[in-house]
Protein backbone atom coordinates (compact mmCIF):
# COMPACT_ATOMS: atom_id res chain seq x y z
CA UNK A 1 0.00 0.00 0.00
CA UNK A 2 1.56 3.49 -0.87
CA UNK A 3 1.13 5.95 2.14
CA UNK A 4 2.41 9.15 -0.08
CA UNK A 5 1.89 9.53 -3.49
CA UNK A 6 2.86 12.41 -5.48
CA UNK A 7 2.21 13.68 -9.35
CA UNK A 8 4.49 16.15 -10.39
CA UNK A 9 4.14 18.01 -7.48
CA UNK A 10 5.73 21.27 -8.59
CA UNK A 11 6.31 24.40 -5.58
CA UNK A 12 7.47 27.80 -7.32
CA UNK A 13 8.37 30.72 -4.61
CA UNK A 14 7.12 33.90 -7.22
CA UNK A 15 9.85 33.02 -10.23
CA UNK A 16 12.24 30.67 -8.18
CA UNK A 17 11.90 27.27 -8.17
CA UNK A 18 11.70 25.22 -5.17
CA UNK A 19 11.01 21.93 -6.22
CA UNK A 20 9.32 20.58 -9.89
CA UNK A 21 7.63 17.61 -11.03
CA UNK A 22 8.44 15.32 -7.78
CA UNK A 23 6.45 12.18 -8.45
CA UNK A 24 7.14 9.26 -6.00
CA UNK A 25 5.22 7.20 -3.41
CA UNK A 26 6.39 6.05 -0.23
CA UNK A 27 5.07 2.43 0.81
CA UNK A 28 3.67 1.58 4.25
CA UNK A 29 6.16 0.48 6.90
CA UNK A 30 8.94 1.47 4.96
CA UNK A 31 11.78 4.26 6.20
CA UNK A 32 12.10 6.68 3.45
CA UNK A 33 15.11 8.66 3.21
CA UNK A 34 14.86 12.14 1.55
CA UNK A 35 18.60 13.15 -0.05
CA UNK A 36 20.28 16.13 -0.60
CA UNK A 37 22.64 18.97 -0.06
CA UNK A 38 20.69 22.01 1.54
CA UNK A 39 18.98 24.16 -1.04
CA UNK A 40 18.06 21.19 -3.10
CA UNK A 41 14.74 21.07 -1.89
CA UNK A 42 13.70 18.55 0.52
CA UNK A 43 12.32 20.86 3.03
CA UNK A 44 9.99 22.51 0.00
CA UNK A 45 9.12 19.10 -0.61
CA UNK A 46 8.42 18.15 3.36
CA UNK A 47 6.54 21.45 3.91
CA UNK A 48 4.60 20.99 0.62
CA UNK A 49 3.26 17.42 1.49
CA UNK A 50 2.31 19.02 5.01
CA UNK A 51 0.49 22.13 3.73
CA UNK A 52 2.53 24.73 4.97
CA UNK A 53 3.30 25.47 1.49
CA UNK A 54 0.71 25.59 -1.35
CA UNK A 55 1.15 23.36 -4.54
CA UNK A 56 1.94 25.28 -7.56
CA UNK A 57 1.40 22.58 -9.92
CA UNK A 58 0.85 18.36 -9.43
CA UNK A 59 -0.92 17.07 -6.25
CA UNK A 60 -0.27 14.32 -3.76
CA UNK A 61 -2.18 12.21 -1.42
CA UNK A 62 -1.11 11.21 2.12
CA UNK A 63 -2.97 7.49 3.24
CA UNK A 64 -5.73 8.20 0.32
CA UNK A 65 -6.36 11.78 1.41
CA UNK A 66 -5.48 15.06 -0.69
CA UNK A 67 -3.04 17.45 0.65
CA UNK A 68 -4.94 20.40 -0.21
CA UNK A 69 -8.58 19.44 0.95
CA UNK A 70 -8.24 17.20 3.76
CA UNK A 71 -4.49 17.86 5.28
CA UNK A 72 -6.29 17.89 8.95
CA UNK A 73 -7.55 14.64 8.55
CA UNK A 74 -4.16 13.93 7.59
CA UNK A 75 -2.46 15.25 10.10
CA UNK A 76 -4.21 13.18 13.11
CA UNK A 77 -2.27 10.21 11.63
CA UNK A 78 0.95 12.25 10.32
CA UNK A 79 3.10 14.00 12.81
CA UNK A 80 6.06 16.31 12.09
CA UNK A 81 9.04 17.35 13.36
CA UNK A 82 10.68 20.53 11.48
CA UNK A 83 14.06 21.23 10.41
CA UNK A 84 15.42 24.34 12.36
CA UNK A 85 12.60 23.73 14.92
CA UNK A 86 11.55 25.79 17.78
CA UNK A 87 9.36 25.41 20.27
CA UNK A 88 7.40 27.96 22.86
CA UNK A 89 10.34 28.94 25.42
CA UNK A 90 7.66 30.16 28.03
CA UNK A 91 6.39 27.01 28.75
CA UNK A 92 8.19 23.90 30.45
CA UNK A 93 9.08 20.79 28.84
CA UNK A 94 5.92 19.25 30.10
CA UNK A 95 3.49 22.41 29.77
CA UNK A 96 4.12 22.33 26.35
CA UNK A 97 3.53 18.21 26.15
CA UNK A 98 0.27 18.57 28.25
CA UNK A 99 -0.70 21.48 25.26
CA UNK A 100 0.12 19.70 22.60
CA UNK A 101 -1.28 16.32 24.24
CA UNK A 102 -4.69 18.02 24.51
CA UNK A 103 -4.42 19.34 20.72
CA UNK A 104 -3.84 15.45 19.56
CA UNK A 105 -6.78 14.41 21.63
CA UNK A 106 -5.52 10.65 21.48
CA UNK A 107 -4.01 8.54 23.75
CA UNK A 108 -0.45 9.12 24.56
CA UNK A 109 1.16 5.31 24.38
CA UNK A 110 4.34 6.01 23.94
CA UNK A 111 5.21 9.37 26.12
CA UNK A 112 6.68 7.10 28.64
CA UNK A 113 9.16 5.06 26.60
CA UNK A 114 10.15 8.49 24.60
CA UNK A 115 10.76 9.97 27.87
CA UNK A 116 12.89 7.05 28.91
CA UNK A 117 15.09 7.13 25.67
CA UNK A 118 14.94 10.50 25.39
CA UNK A 119 15.47 12.36 28.81
CA UNK A 120 14.43 16.48 28.94
CA UNK A 121 14.37 18.19 31.88
CA UNK A 122 10.28 18.35 31.80
CA UNK A 123 10.07 20.85 34.66
CA UNK A 124 12.66 23.56 33.32
CA UNK A 125 11.39 26.10 30.84
CA UNK A 126 12.42 25.40 27.23
CA UNK A 127 14.14 28.65 27.31
CA UNK A 128 16.90 27.18 28.80
CA UNK A 129 17.33 23.86 26.83
CA UNK A 130 20.22 22.96 24.87
CA UNK A 131 19.64 22.75 20.44
CA UNK A 132 19.96 18.60 21.56
CA UNK A 133 17.46 18.73 24.32
CA UNK A 134 14.73 21.29 21.78
CA UNK A 135 15.64 18.26 19.58
CA UNK A 136 14.53 15.57 22.31
CA UNK A 137 11.23 17.16 22.80
CA UNK A 138 10.71 17.98 19.36
CA UNK A 139 10.99 14.08 18.88
CA UNK A 140 9.09 13.25 21.98
CA UNK A 141 6.14 15.13 20.41
CA UNK A 142 6.00 14.10 17.00
CA UNK A 143 6.14 10.00 18.11
CA UNK A 144 4.45 10.60 21.88
CA UNK A 145 0.64 9.15 20.60
CA UNK A 146 2.11 6.87 18.24
CA UNK A 147 1.27 7.97 15.03
CA UNK A 148 1.06 6.39 11.54
CA UNK A 149 3.88 8.31 9.79
CA UNK A 150 6.09 10.51 10.66
CA UNK A 151 7.68 13.04 8.59
CA UNK A 152 11.18 14.58 9.68
CA UNK A 153 12.97 17.43 8.62
CA UNK A 154 17.06 16.58 9.67
CA UNK A 155 15.92 14.71 12.77
CA UNK A 156 19.33 14.09 14.05
CA UNK A 157 20.31 17.82 13.96
CA UNK A 158 21.93 18.70 17.20
CA UNK A 159 22.16 15.17 18.63
CA UNK A 160 25.01 13.58 19.98
CA UNK A 161 26.29 10.40 18.70
CA UNK A 162 24.87 8.37 21.47
CA UNK A 163 21.56 9.30 21.18
CA UNK A 164 22.11 9.63 17.24
CA UNK A 165 22.06 5.75 17.54
CA UNK A 166 18.89 5.59 20.50
CA UNK A 167 16.95 7.70 17.85
CA UNK A 168 17.93 5.36 14.94
CA UNK A 169 16.83 2.29 17.63
CA UNK A 170 13.75 4.12 18.04
CA UNK A 171 12.81 4.57 14.40
CA UNK A 172 13.45 0.80 12.94
CA UNK A 173 11.50 0.10 16.44
CA UNK A 174 8.61 1.50 14.97
CA UNK A 175 9.25 0.69 11.46
CA UNK A 176 8.74 -3.22 12.83
CA UNK A 177 4.96 -2.18 13.84
CA UNK A 178 4.20 -1.12 10.67
CA UNK A 179 5.17 2.83 11.11
CA UNK A 180 6.28 4.91 8.29
CA UNK A 181 8.39 7.31 8.54
CA UNK A 182 9.54 9.95 5.92
CA UNK A 183 12.83 11.92 6.62
CA UNK A 184 15.56 14.28 5.39
CA UNK A 185 18.88 14.45 5.65
CA UNK A 186 22.32 15.71 4.10
CA UNK A 187 24.02 12.54 6.55
CA UNK A 188 24.49 9.55 4.13
CA UNK A 189 25.71 7.47 6.50
CA UNK A 190 22.21 7.78 8.50
CA UNK A 191 20.29 6.64 5.71
CA UNK A 192 22.70 4.24 5.11
CA UNK A 193 21.81 2.65 8.46
CA UNK A 194 18.28 2.83 8.65
CA UNK A 195 16.59 3.83 5.49
CA UNK A 196 14.31 1.47 2.83
CA UNK A 197 14.51 3.66 0.20
CA UNK A 198 16.14 6.40 -0.58
CA UNK A 199 15.10 9.36 -3.04
CA UNK A 200 17.79 11.55 -4.04
CA UNK A 201 16.98 15.34 -4.97
CA UNK A 202 18.88 17.63 -6.44
CA UNK A 203 18.11 21.61 -7.84
CA UNK A 204 14.56 20.62 -6.55
CA UNK A 205 14.46 17.71 -9.04
CA UNK A 206 14.39 14.20 -8.13
CA UNK A 207 17.80 11.87 -9.59
CA UNK A 208 17.37 8.79 -8.23
CA UNK A 209 14.80 6.63 -6.42
CA UNK A 210 15.85 3.34 -5.48
CA UNK A 211 16.38 1.20 -2.77
CA UNK A 212 19.71 1.41 -0.77
CA UNK A 213 20.84 -2.42 -1.24
CA UNK A 214 20.40 -1.97 -5.18
CA UNK A 215 21.70 1.39 -5.49
CA UNK A 216 24.70 -0.05 -3.99
CA UNK A 217 24.60 -3.35 -5.88
CA UNK A 218 24.46 -1.10 -8.99
CA UNK A 219 27.57 0.71 -7.76
CA UNK A 220 29.50 -2.22 -7.80
CA UNK A 221 33.11 -2.46 -5.22
CA UNK A 222 35.64 0.10 -4.88
CA UNK A 223 39.15 -1.55 -5.17
CA UNK A 224 42.55 -0.04 -3.52
CA UNK A 225 45.75 -1.50 -4.61
CA UNK A 226 49.31 -0.89 -4.28
CA UNK A 227 51.62 -3.21 -7.05
CA UNK A 228 55.34 -3.64 -7.33
CA UNK A 229 56.34 -1.21 -9.96
CA UNK A 230 54.86 1.80 -11.00
CA UNK A 231 51.72 2.16 -10.67
CA UNK A 232 51.00 4.26 -14.28
CA UNK A 233 52.01 0.51 -15.61
CA UNK A 234 49.12 -0.97 -14.28
CA UNK A 235 46.41 -1.63 -16.88
CA UNK A 236 42.61 -1.63 -15.72
CA UNK A 237 39.39 0.16 -16.12
CA UNK A 238 39.45 3.35 -17.99
CA UNK A 239 38.47 5.66 -14.94
CA UNK A 240 41.83 4.57 -12.80
CA UNK A 241 43.14 7.45 -10.32
CA UNK A 242 46.40 6.98 -8.89
CA UNK A 243 47.39 8.62 -5.86
CA UNK A 244 49.82 8.99 -3.84
CA UNK A 245 50.82 5.45 -4.94
CA UNK A 246 47.31 3.62 -4.71
CA UNK A 247 45.78 2.89 -7.76
CA UNK A 248 41.81 3.60 -7.22
CA UNK A 249 39.41 2.68 -9.53
CA UNK A 250 35.06 0.82 -9.37
CA UNK A 251 34.36 -2.55 -10.40
CA UNK A 252 30.61 -2.74 -11.27
CA UNK A 253 30.25 -6.32 -12.68
CA UNK A 254 32.91 -9.09 -13.50
CA UNK A 255 35.18 -9.37 -10.18
CA UNK A 256 36.45 -12.78 -11.31
CA UNK A 257 38.12 -11.08 -14.74
CA UNK A 258 39.89 -8.60 -12.38
CA UNK A 259 41.10 -11.06 -9.87
CA UNK A 260 42.73 -13.19 -12.60
CA UNK A 261 44.15 -10.24 -14.44
CA UNK A 262 45.50 -8.54 -11.20
CA UNK A 263 47.60 -12.07 -10.81
CA UNK A 264 49.61 -10.95 -13.26
CA UNK A 265 50.98 -8.39 -10.85
CA UNK A 266 52.80 -8.66 -7.95
CA UNK A 267 50.51 -7.18 -5.31
CA UNK A 268 51.52 -5.11 -2.09
CA UNK A 269 48.49 -4.20 -0.70
CA UNK A 270 44.70 -4.51 -1.34
CA UNK A 271 41.88 -3.43 -0.10
CA UNK A 272 37.94 -4.50 -1.88
CA UNK A 273 34.95 -2.03 -0.29
CA UNK A 274 31.12 -1.73 -0.96
CA UNK A 275 30.35 1.35 -2.35
CA UNK A 276 28.71 3.69 0.43
CA UNK A 277 26.21 5.64 -0.14
CA UNK A 278 28.63 8.90 -0.27
CA UNK A 279 30.09 7.84 -3.38
CA UNK A 280 27.10 7.46 -4.33
CA UNK A 281 25.93 10.81 -4.08
CA UNK A 282 29.23 12.40 -5.14
CA UNK A 283 28.50 10.57 -8.08
CA UNK A 284 24.80 11.91 -8.64
CA UNK A 285 26.38 15.77 -7.56
CA UNK A 286 29.65 15.43 -10.08
CA UNK A 287 30.05 18.39 -11.94
CA UNK A 288 27.64 20.43 -9.85
CA UNK A 289 29.05 23.27 -7.85
CA UNK B 1 -16.17 19.90 13.56
CA UNK B 2 -16.12 19.42 17.62
CA UNK B 3 -12.68 20.49 17.69
CA UNK B 4 -13.82 23.96 17.37
CA UNK B 5 -15.59 24.59 20.24
CA UNK B 6 -13.02 23.33 22.80
CA UNK B 7 -10.74 25.81 22.37
CA UNK B 8 -7.15 24.51 23.59
CA UNK B 9 -5.36 27.32 21.71
CA UNK B 10 -7.60 29.90 23.09
CA UNK B 11 -7.06 28.65 26.72
CA UNK B 12 -3.09 28.41 25.76
CA UNK B 13 -3.63 32.29 24.43
CA UNK B 14 -5.17 33.40 27.92
CA UNK B 15 -2.56 31.52 30.16
CA UNK B 16 0.54 33.19 27.60
CA UNK B 17 -1.05 36.50 28.30
CA UNK B 18 -1.35 35.87 31.78
CA UNK B 19 1.39 38.15 32.96
CA UNK B 20 0.11 41.62 30.25
CA UNK B 21 -2.82 41.38 31.26
CA UNK B 22 -2.32 41.73 34.84
CA UNK B 23 0.40 44.23 34.03
CA UNK B 24 -2.07 46.16 31.79
CA UNK B 25 -5.14 45.86 34.65
CA UNK B 26 -3.28 47.08 37.05
CA UNK B 27 -1.60 49.99 35.16
CA UNK B 28 -5.64 51.08 34.18
CA UNK B 29 -6.78 50.73 37.69
CA UNK B 30 -3.92 52.94 38.88
CA UNK B 31 -4.76 55.23 35.99
CA UNK B 32 -8.53 55.48 36.70
CA UNK B 33 -7.67 55.46 40.76
CA UNK B 34 -5.57 58.48 39.84
CA UNK B 35 -8.04 60.67 37.49
CA UNK B 36 -10.80 60.02 39.42
CA UNK B 37 -8.97 61.00 42.67
CA UNK B 38 -7.46 63.81 40.99
CA UNK B 39 -10.95 65.47 40.39
CA UNK B 40 -11.10 67.48 43.33
CA UNK B 41 -8.29 69.32 43.38
CA UNK B 42 -8.75 70.15 39.80
CA UNK B 43 -12.24 71.03 40.48
CA UNK B 44 -11.38 74.86 41.15
CA UNK B 45 -8.98 75.31 38.41
CA UNK B 46 -10.94 74.23 35.30
CA UNK B 47 -13.99 75.93 36.57
CA UNK B 48 -11.59 79.43 35.89
CA UNK B 49 -10.55 78.07 33.07
CA UNK B 50 -14.26 77.96 31.35
CA UNK B 51 -15.38 80.60 33.14
CA UNK B 52 -12.42 82.66 31.29
CA UNK B 53 -13.16 80.81 28.10
CA UNK B 54 -10.13 78.54 28.51
CA UNK B 55 -12.17 75.55 27.08
CA UNK B 56 -13.19 76.98 23.98
CA UNK B 57 -10.08 75.63 21.81
CA UNK B 58 -11.15 72.06 22.51
CA UNK B 59 -14.85 72.80 21.68
CA UNK B 60 -14.91 71.98 18.18
CA UNK B 61 -12.59 68.65 19.17
CA UNK B 62 -14.34 67.18 21.92
CA UNK B 63 -17.66 68.84 21.35
CA UNK B 64 -19.77 69.33 24.32
CA UNK B 65 -17.50 67.41 26.53
CA UNK B 66 -14.90 70.41 26.66
CA UNK B 67 -17.28 72.74 28.28
CA UNK B 68 -18.57 70.17 30.64
CA UNK B 69 -14.72 70.08 31.78
CA UNK B 70 -15.25 71.11 35.19
CA UNK B 71 -18.00 68.39 36.01
CA UNK B 72 -16.36 65.07 37.52
CA UNK B 73 -18.28 63.53 34.45
CA UNK B 74 -16.50 66.09 31.92
CA UNK B 75 -13.27 65.37 33.45
CA UNK B 76 -13.06 61.44 33.90
CA UNK B 77 -14.74 61.48 30.22
CA UNK B 78 -11.74 63.61 28.82
CA UNK B 79 -9.12 62.44 31.12
CA UNK B 80 -9.58 58.56 31.47
CA UNK B 81 -12.39 57.72 28.34
CA UNK B 82 -11.24 59.63 25.72
CA UNK B 83 -7.12 59.58 26.23
CA UNK B 84 -6.50 56.34 28.08
CA UNK B 85 -9.54 54.34 26.92
CA UNK B 86 -9.86 54.83 23.35
CA UNK B 87 -6.40 56.04 22.38
CA UNK B 88 -4.08 54.28 24.60
CA UNK B 89 -5.93 50.86 25.70
CA UNK B 90 -6.46 50.42 22.12
CA UNK B 91 -3.06 51.09 21.49
CA UNK B 92 -1.91 48.22 23.80
CA UNK B 93 -4.43 45.27 22.60
CA UNK B 94 -4.13 46.01 19.18
CA UNK B 95 -0.42 45.95 19.43
CA UNK B 96 -0.69 42.69 21.24
CA UNK B 97 -3.29 41.47 19.04
CA UNK B 98 -0.91 42.15 15.97
CA UNK B 99 1.87 39.83 17.13
CA UNK B 100 -0.25 36.79 18.22
CA UNK B 101 0.04 35.29 14.96
CA UNK B 102 3.19 36.96 13.71
CA UNK B 103 5.28 35.92 16.56
CA UNK B 104 4.59 32.25 16.12
CA UNK B 105 5.57 32.83 12.72
CA UNK B 106 8.58 34.89 13.11
CA UNK B 107 9.93 32.77 16.26
CA UNK B 108 8.96 29.13 14.11
CA UNK B 109 6.78 27.79 16.70
CA UNK B 110 4.09 28.16 13.78
CA UNK B 111 5.32 25.04 12.53
CA UNK B 112 5.01 22.41 14.87
CA UNK B 113 1.48 23.94 16.37
CA UNK B 114 0.10 23.72 12.99
CA UNK B 115 1.58 20.11 13.00
CA UNK B 116 -1.63 18.99 15.06
CA UNK B 117 -4.60 18.15 13.75
CA UNK B 118 -5.89 21.84 13.90
CA UNK B 119 -7.34 24.09 10.97
CA UNK B 120 -5.57 27.29 9.94
CA UNK B 121 -8.69 28.73 10.37
CA UNK B 122 -9.04 27.20 13.50
CA UNK B 123 -5.90 28.75 15.11
CA UNK B 124 -6.84 32.20 13.66
CA UNK B 125 -10.14 31.89 15.53
CA UNK B 126 -8.62 30.94 18.70
CA UNK B 127 -6.50 33.28 18.92
CA UNK B 128 -8.74 35.95 18.58
CA UNK B 129 -11.10 34.05 21.31
CA UNK B 130 -8.17 33.61 23.69
CA UNK B 131 -7.92 37.49 23.73
CA UNK B 132 -11.26 38.43 24.85
CA UNK B 133 -10.90 37.58 28.29
CA UNK B 134 -8.14 40.43 27.72
CA UNK B 135 -10.47 43.24 27.25
CA UNK B 136 -13.41 41.73 30.01
CA UNK B 137 -10.61 41.57 33.02
CA UNK B 138 -9.58 45.35 32.01
CA UNK B 139 -12.83 46.48 31.42
CA UNK B 140 -14.27 45.29 34.67
CA UNK B 141 -11.36 45.98 37.00
CA UNK B 142 -11.67 49.61 35.50
CA UNK B 143 -14.87 50.08 35.95
CA UNK B 144 -14.66 48.84 39.72
CA UNK B 145 -11.90 51.27 40.61
CA UNK B 146 -13.45 54.05 39.18
CA UNK B 147 -16.79 53.09 41.47
CA UNK B 148 -14.85 52.76 44.30
CA UNK B 149 -12.48 55.98 43.62
CA UNK B 150 -16.01 57.78 43.07
CA UNK B 151 -17.07 56.60 46.40
CA UNK B 152 -14.06 57.55 47.73
CA UNK B 153 -13.79 60.84 47.27
CA UNK B 154 -18.02 61.64 47.42
CA UNK B 155 -17.94 62.60 43.93
CA UNK B 156 -22.13 61.89 41.56
CA UNK B 157 -21.59 59.46 39.35
CA UNK B 158 -24.36 57.34 37.61
CA UNK B 159 -23.41 53.75 38.22
CA UNK B 160 -25.62 52.83 35.31
CA UNK B 161 -24.14 54.41 32.65
CA UNK B 162 -20.56 54.47 34.11
CA UNK B 163 -21.43 50.46 32.99
CA UNK B 164 -23.06 51.26 29.97
CA UNK B 165 -19.77 53.66 28.99
CA UNK B 166 -17.88 50.18 29.88
CA UNK B 167 -20.02 47.76 27.78
CA UNK B 168 -19.87 50.28 24.82
CA UNK B 169 -16.07 50.17 25.16
CA UNK B 170 -15.92 46.22 24.30
CA UNK B 171 -17.23 46.53 20.66
CA UNK B 172 -14.78 49.06 20.12
CA UNK B 173 -11.86 46.92 21.90
CA UNK B 174 -12.97 44.03 19.93
CA UNK B 175 -12.88 46.04 16.71
CA UNK B 176 -8.94 46.64 17.48
CA UNK B 177 -7.92 43.40 17.97
CA UNK B 178 -9.93 42.16 15.01
CA UNK B 179 -7.49 44.52 13.12
CA UNK B 180 -4.44 43.33 14.99
CA UNK B 181 -4.98 40.32 14.29
CA UNK B 182 -5.36 40.60 10.68
CA UNK B 183 -2.45 42.55 10.64
CA UNK B 184 -0.77 39.89 12.54
CA UNK B 185 -1.38 37.09 9.58
CA UNK B 186 -0.61 39.14 7.53
CA UNK B 187 2.69 40.55 8.83
CA UNK B 188 5.26 37.97 9.63
CA UNK B 189 7.25 39.68 12.01
CA UNK B 190 5.68 41.10 15.08
CA UNK B 191 7.61 44.52 15.90
CA UNK B 192 6.55 45.42 12.61
CA UNK B 193 2.91 43.92 12.57
CA UNK B 194 2.82 45.62 16.13
CA UNK B 195 4.36 49.07 14.84
CA UNK B 196 1.89 48.92 11.93
CA UNK B 197 -1.46 48.53 14.07
CA UNK B 198 -0.16 51.69 16.24
CA UNK B 199 0.25 53.69 12.74
CA UNK B 200 -2.75 52.85 11.66
CA UNK B 201 -5.07 53.41 14.76
CA UNK B 202 -3.46 56.67 15.32
CA UNK B 203 -3.89 57.04 11.48
CA UNK B 204 -7.39 56.84 11.75
CA UNK B 205 -7.65 58.92 14.98
CA UNK B 206 -6.05 61.76 13.37
CA UNK B 207 -8.82 61.81 10.55
CA UNK B 208 -10.94 61.71 12.76
CA UNK B 209 -10.19 64.43 14.70
CA UNK B 210 -9.66 66.49 11.62
CA UNK B 211 -13.22 65.82 10.58
CA UNK B 212 -14.69 67.51 13.58
CA UNK B 213 -11.90 70.18 13.32
CA UNK B 214 -12.09 71.18 9.36
CA UNK B 215 -15.69 72.29 7.67
CA UNK B 216 -16.34 70.07 5.33
CA UNK B 217 -14.25 67.10 6.18
CA UNK B 218 -16.96 65.73 8.44
CA UNK B 219 -16.98 62.31 5.97
CA UNK B 220 -13.62 61.56 6.81
CA UNK B 221 -14.35 60.73 10.00
CA UNK B 222 -16.36 57.39 8.92
CA UNK B 223 -13.37 55.40 8.27
CA UNK B 224 -12.07 55.47 11.98
CA UNK B 225 -13.22 53.19 14.31
CA UNK B 226 -12.62 56.00 17.37
CA UNK B 227 -15.71 57.19 15.61
CA UNK B 228 -18.07 54.74 16.56
CA UNK B 229 -17.43 55.14 20.31
CA UNK B 230 -18.22 57.69 22.38
CA UNK B 231 -17.95 57.61 26.08
CA UNK B 232 -19.98 61.25 26.15
CA UNK B 233 -23.01 60.38 25.28
CA UNK B 234 -22.87 57.12 27.41
CA UNK B 235 -21.14 58.38 30.50
CA UNK B 236 -23.59 61.39 30.74
CA UNK B 237 -26.52 61.06 29.28
CA UNK B 238 -26.88 56.53 29.20
CA UNK B 239 -26.95 57.00 25.07
CA UNK B 240 -25.47 54.25 23.20
CA UNK B 241 -25.39 54.78 19.58
CA UNK B 242 -26.59 51.24 18.46
CA UNK B 243 -25.50 52.15 14.71
CA UNK B 244 -21.79 52.55 16.04
CA UNK B 245 -22.16 49.29 17.97
CA UNK B 246 -23.23 47.63 14.34
CA UNK B 247 -20.54 49.12 12.43
CA UNK B 248 -17.78 48.22 15.29
CA UNK B 249 -18.90 44.48 15.55
CA UNK B 250 -19.18 44.41 11.24
CA UNK B 251 -15.46 45.43 11.34
CA UNK B 252 -14.55 42.94 14.14
CA UNK B 253 -16.69 39.93 12.15
CA UNK B 254 -14.94 41.20 8.93
CA UNK B 255 -11.04 41.48 10.35
CA UNK B 256 -11.88 38.05 11.53
CA UNK B 257 -13.14 35.87 8.30
CA UNK B 258 -10.52 38.01 6.43
CA UNK B 259 -7.95 36.95 8.95
CA UNK B 260 -9.05 33.59 8.33
CA UNK B 261 -9.26 33.19 4.62
CA UNK B 262 -6.15 34.81 4.17
CA UNK B 263 -3.89 32.67 6.41
CA UNK B 264 -5.71 29.80 5.20
CA UNK B 265 -4.15 30.27 1.99
CA UNK B 266 -0.87 31.56 2.63
CA UNK B 267 2.66 29.67 2.47
CA UNK B 268 4.27 29.58 5.83
CA UNK B 269 7.62 29.46 4.60
CA UNK B 270 10.70 29.13 6.29
CA UNK B 271 12.76 32.08 6.52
Amino acid sequence: MDVIITKNLTKYYGEIKGVENLSFTVKKGEVFGFLGPNGAGKTTTIRTLLGYLQPTRGSATIFGKNIEEDIVEIKREVAYIPGDLNIYGHLTGKQFLDYFAALRSREMTLLDELLKIFKVPLERKVKGYSKGMKQKLGIIQAFMDDPEMVIMDEPTAGLDPLLQQKFYDFILKQKKKGKTMLFSSHILSEVDKICDRVGIIRNGELVALEDVETLKHKRGKKIRLKIKGKPETFKGPKDIKIKDGWIEFVVTNNIDQLIKKLSKYTILDLEINDFALEDIFIHYYEGQT
Amino acid sequence: MNDIFRLRIAFQTMKDNKKITIIITLLFMGMAAMYCGMFPSFKGVLEDMIATGGAEPFEPFFGPAAADMATYVGFINLELYQIFWVVILGILLGFIAASQISKEIEGKTIDLLMSNPVSRKQIVFEKFIGLIPLILIINFATMLTVIGTTVAIGEDLNLYYLFLTHLASIPYLLAVIGIGLLISVIIDEKMKASIFFIALLMGMYVLESISKIVPDYEGIGYVSITHYFNPYDSLKFGKVDISGVIVLIAVTTVCLIISMLYFEHRDIEVT
